[in-house]
């Protein structure tokens, strides 16, 4: 592989936030506290925070300066009409409803357009996005393409829905038992991997084919979140896109669907802020008079005004290219060190985030002793490093009450827009290289208080053994 | 003006116990343009952009001015996603203000009011309540449960000038108990016992009374009332800061006690709130659960996932969490509730010395204007209170929300009009953001309207939204 050309971030650091290195002593303690969960561990004690890309971006100066330019009013604030300019503008929809972050969205139109026994097709789960389908009485079928569901096959656009699993779908139950077909771009669940335009277009034209009793087509919504990464990689890796620029590829991706739910803390680099995005106007309208009972007034949503002008600006940012390309790049960056030193990750490495493939990183600890979890706690004691367990203990328990013992077992490394450095990168690498090579010496864990459901934000570990790096343990 | 003594109606400092250090410009438009601009709305405020309005009165809900030592905050909010430190900020603020240990951080009041309604209510349930805001009854209602309002007869007269207006009727509050089907351990079931009583909820200040307190009396006795029926007990909390402040102005033995202590033992009777931090916490955004049961804590994280965010985040940046627990502890200061009560009776001061009809005695954040009484010859069925709201934004550029009957909406079984017992309009006072002159352009627009209301005209619906009408609701001027 030709080596590629350095990029240096198309931004200077205006605002500093200080972080502290922790003694290995003190980690040791504060691993103990946690339970051997990095969910559990306080913000200050982590050195380097990669739990999640949501909500940990770095705003800009311009969004700061909107910050101060918030109009708390309660109704018709102008930071409100600011965001929807910027919705229409960037995304092309005709109507836009704020919410306080993308679940608050998923929840409004999951209660308007589902109903009990529909079915939502969908590329790959995600776990909030799933419960609020199922508490309005819908049942999620997953439409990705196989290839998304192995760690280690490599193909440009894992995202992709298969065509052929949503048209048996379709026939099976009719185009009136399907309020609308979710398409996650990126998917976040099979690693950040993007769905190609081609395949964006195929799936518009399917669902043309299948019209409702009501004369309309069957309605494709996006679970937007990552649609700008998406949209550059599409521009690096599909036939005819090379020299289009991502605000041109976005906007055609939007234009397969019929409207969106937006989680602003990803790809609109705010802190807070979501909303939900239709060209219906019988939709929108259903929007208004449910938003006012969970989230605020239409034209507010549940965000303060100054949040909404942060929001509005983040969206011209996240389609700039060159942003783009540092972003992807950085995340890259990450993963291609580990590939060079035989570190079993992901492939390809996605947009948001770099995932440890746990199973093989681990392959003496059975998936019962929960390999990911292991290895999170075992980087945290390395080197202050916060990643997130999602494998067997993200998984749950089934109906049955056995544990799901997902086919993928990870780590999830994930890359905050702006925030870190490439030097910060480097630390981490350097810190799961050294457990590689180490790996003999980290043993499995036992769950030692497990709470009824989403048992991954609370649970506690213990390892099975105090030997290797688990000898620190106190009795 | 004679000076009103401290406590008086009327009464306040010398001055504001601050200064001002940002400022955000406002203008007038010129009268013909509002006329325009109201006339395209559809003749509610609701649809005005907010440039078009010089003095904004819709809410004092997050519409504060935060101090500098706030907005100090937002720029240390720690973003991380679990175990955030403006978490723990928040909890000590909690634990330190309100004396709870647990907290589960919400974007806003309603959410609060989601989470914990979706953890403790259940189909066919009763919630007693002093007297439900709109929301709140829309998060019992939409579990298919029955929001009891149980205020004192009093709140409903609007010129009764009684000390503690928002008081729940204890005696109605003891006879709704006794009928528990589940009746209190080693007890047989009365008589006729046929209801479901998850927790008593009681709303501090009473927002839908007209912003009236609740006596630390009350309170102390419908806790014990809820104790003896093993029913637990919740505040709405949203203005508990003001209202310990009248309990300091207004009941006897409370006068010389520091107002954070009164809010202590105001939320001591209690197992809870739901707080809207858009209010009593000064900030723009914000709200949380505050709990003592950590068995109903655990059960609210699952539903707090669900619909806000990670138990540590609540829905809510960390700068905003770290602004909420700064404006915890500013509220409960003193001084500055001394200004912001008397704030607020000064403009009702005004305005009665204009013979303006208001609701008596003023409350904690708003001055009602009475409609009926404003416009006696306009019927009902042509919303005077909606059509005063209008001829205020003429007047003076002045927004004020109606509080009558088209907020009341239709009967869902008859479709027709609900004609509540009073018909206001409310001029909600945002907090620290207006100046005493501002308020004194509200109250002369109103002097001035009053003069002139034998020409005000009703209004007719052109077009009537089938729920939440009053939002978008349009109408014309007969």
């Amino acid at each position: 592989m030709a080596r590629q050309r350095r990029l240096a971030e198309p931004y200077k650091i205006k605002m500093v936030e200080p972080i502290k290195m922790t003694t290995r002593t003190e980690r040791e303690t504060e691993l103990q506290k946690a339970g051997f969960n990095t969910f559990l561990l306080e913000s200050p004690k982590v050195y380097i925070d990669l739990l999640t890309d949501s909500g940990t971006s770095a705003m800009s100066d311009n969004q700061w300066a909107g910050m101060m330019l918030g109009d708390e009013a309660y109704a018709g604030s102008v930071n409100w009409r600011h965001l929807w300019d910027a919705v229409e503008d960037i995304y092309g929809f005709k109507y836009m409803c704020p919410t306080h972050q993308g679940r608050g969205a998923e929840h409004l139109i999951s209660q308007i357009l589902i109903k009990p026994g529909d079915f939502i097709p969908g590329n790959m789960y995600f776990t909030t996005t799933r419960e609020h389908q199922e508490r309005a009485g819908g049942a999620f079928v997953d439409i990705v393409i196989d290839q998304a569901h192995d760690a280690q096959k490599d193909h440009p656009f894992k995202g992709n829905v298969d065509l052929g699993k949503l048209e048996v779908l379709i026939k099976k139950v009719g185009p009136d038992k399907i309020p609308y077909v979710s398409v996650a771009v990126t998917v976040n669940m099979a690693g950040g991997q993007p769905v190609s335009m081609a395949n964006l277009r195929a799936v518009r034209e399917l669902c043309n084919r299948y019209q409702r009793s009501d004369g309309r087509p069957i309605r494709i919504l996006f679970d937007a979140t990552r649609c700008a990464e998406n949209a550059y990689f599409i521009q690096q890796r599909e036939e005819g896109y090379r020299d289009k620029p991502v605000r041109a590829i976005l906007r055609e991706m939007m234009s397969y669907g019929d409207g969106c739910t937006m989680s602003g803390k990803k790809d609109n680099l705010v802190n807070i802020g979501g909303f939900a995005a239709t060209n219906e106007k019988d939709v929108y309208d259903k929007l208004t008079q449910l938003v006012v009972v969970f989230e605020g007034m239409p034209t507010y949503g549940g965000l303060a005004g100054r949040d909404m002008e942060a929001m509005a600006r983040g969206i011209y940012e996240m389609v700039d290219d060159d942003y783009l390309a540092f972003r992807i790049g950085q995340v890259r960056y990450l993963g291609e060190q580990l590939v060079s030193a035989g570190v079993p990750i992901v492939r390809p490495v996605g947009g948001h985030a770099v995932f440890l493939d746990a199973r093989a990183f681990l392959d003496h600890v059975p998936q019962a002793e929960y390999p990911a979890q292991a290895l999170a706690a075992a980087l945290y004691l390395d080197s202050g490093v916060r990643g997130m367990e999602r494998g067997n203990v993200s998984a749950g328990r089934d109906k049955e009450g056995q544990e799901r013992f997902p086919k993928l077992e990870l780590v999830r490394l994930t890359i905050p827009r702006r925030v870190y450095t490439n030097s910060h990168m480097d630390v981490v690498a350097d810190s799961v290289i050294h457990l590689h090579g180490e790996r003999k010496n980290i043993g499995g864990l036992k769950m030692v208080y497990e709470p009824p459901q989403l048992r991954f934000f609370t649970a506690r570990f213990a390892p099975l053994e105090r030997v290797g790096l688990w000898e620190f343990v106190e009795g | 003006m004679d000076s009103p003594k401290a406590g008086e109606p009327g009464w306040w400092p010398e001055a504001e116990p601050f200064r001002i250090k940002v400022v955000e410009t406002i203008r007038r438009v010129t009268r013909p343009e509002r006329e325009k601009l109201i006339e395209e709305v559809g003749f509610n405020v609701f649809g005005l952009r907010s440039e078009a309005v010089y003095i904004d009165l819709l809410t004092d809900s997050g519409t504060s001015a935060m101090s500098d030592a706030q907005w100090a905050g937002l720029m240390v909010g720690d973003e991380a996603y679990a175990g955030s430190r403006s978490f723990y900020r928040l909890q000590e603020a909690v634990a330190g203000v309100m004396g709870f240990p647990l907290v589960i951080p919400t974007h806003q009041g309603r959410a609060a009011e989601n989470v914990l309604f979706t953890t403790l209510v259940r189909p066919g349930d009763v919630v007693p309540n002093n007297m439900h805001f709109d929301t709140t009854r829309a998060h019992v209602e939409h579990r298919g449960a029955t929001a009891l309002d149980l205020v004192t007869e009093d709140a409903y007269d609007p010129v009764a000038d009684l000390p503690f207006k928002g008081n729940i009727d204890l005696d109605k509050l003891e006879k709704t108990l006794a009928r528990r089907q589940k009746p209190t351990a080693g007890t047989a079931p009365a008589a006729g016992a046929d209801l479901s009583i998850p927790f008593v909820l009681i709303t501090v200040t009473c927002n839908s009374g007209g912003g009236q307190p609740v006596s630390m009396a009350n309170l102390r006795a419908a806790s014990e009332i809820c104790r003896r029926h093993e029913v637990p007990l919740y505040l709405d909390a949203a203005r508990f800061a003001e209202n310990a402040f009248f309990i300091k102005l207004r009941e006897p033995g409370y006068g010389n006690r520091a107002v954070r202590e009164i809010a202590r033992e105001m939320f001591s009777y209690v197992d809870g709130c739901t707080m809207s931090g858009k209010k009593d916490g000064l900030v723009n955004i914000g709200g949380f659960i505050a709990l003592r049961d950590p068995e109903v804590y655990q059960r609210a994280t699952v539903w707090a996932v669900l619909f806000e965010g990670f138990p540590t985040y609540g829905g809510l940046a960390g700068r905003d969490m770290e602004a909420m627990s700064r404006g915890l502890e500013e509220v409960v200061d003193e001084d500055y509730l001394a200004y912001r009560v008397g704030h607020v009776a000064y403009l009702g001061r005004s305005l009665k010395e204009a013979g303006v009809p208001i609701i008596e005695p003023v409350g904690g954040h708003a001055v009602y204007l009475d409609a009926l009484r404003f416009l006696p010859n306009l019927p009902r069925e042509q919303y005077p209170a909606q059509a005063l709201t209008v001829e205020l934004y003429v007047e003076g550029g002045v927004r004020g929300v109606e509080i009558g009957t088209v907020l009341a909406g239709r009967d869902p079984a008859t479709g027709e009009n609900r004609f509540p017992r009073l018909e206001m309009v409310r001029l909600a006072i945002p907090r620290r953001v207006y100046t005493r002159q501002h308020l004194d352009v509200v109250a002369g627009a109103c002097r001035r309207v009053l003069e002139r209301r034998g020409q005000l005209r009703g209004l007719a619906f052109t077009h009537e939204p089938p729920v939440l009408r009053h939002f978008t609701a349009r109408f014309e001027r007969l």
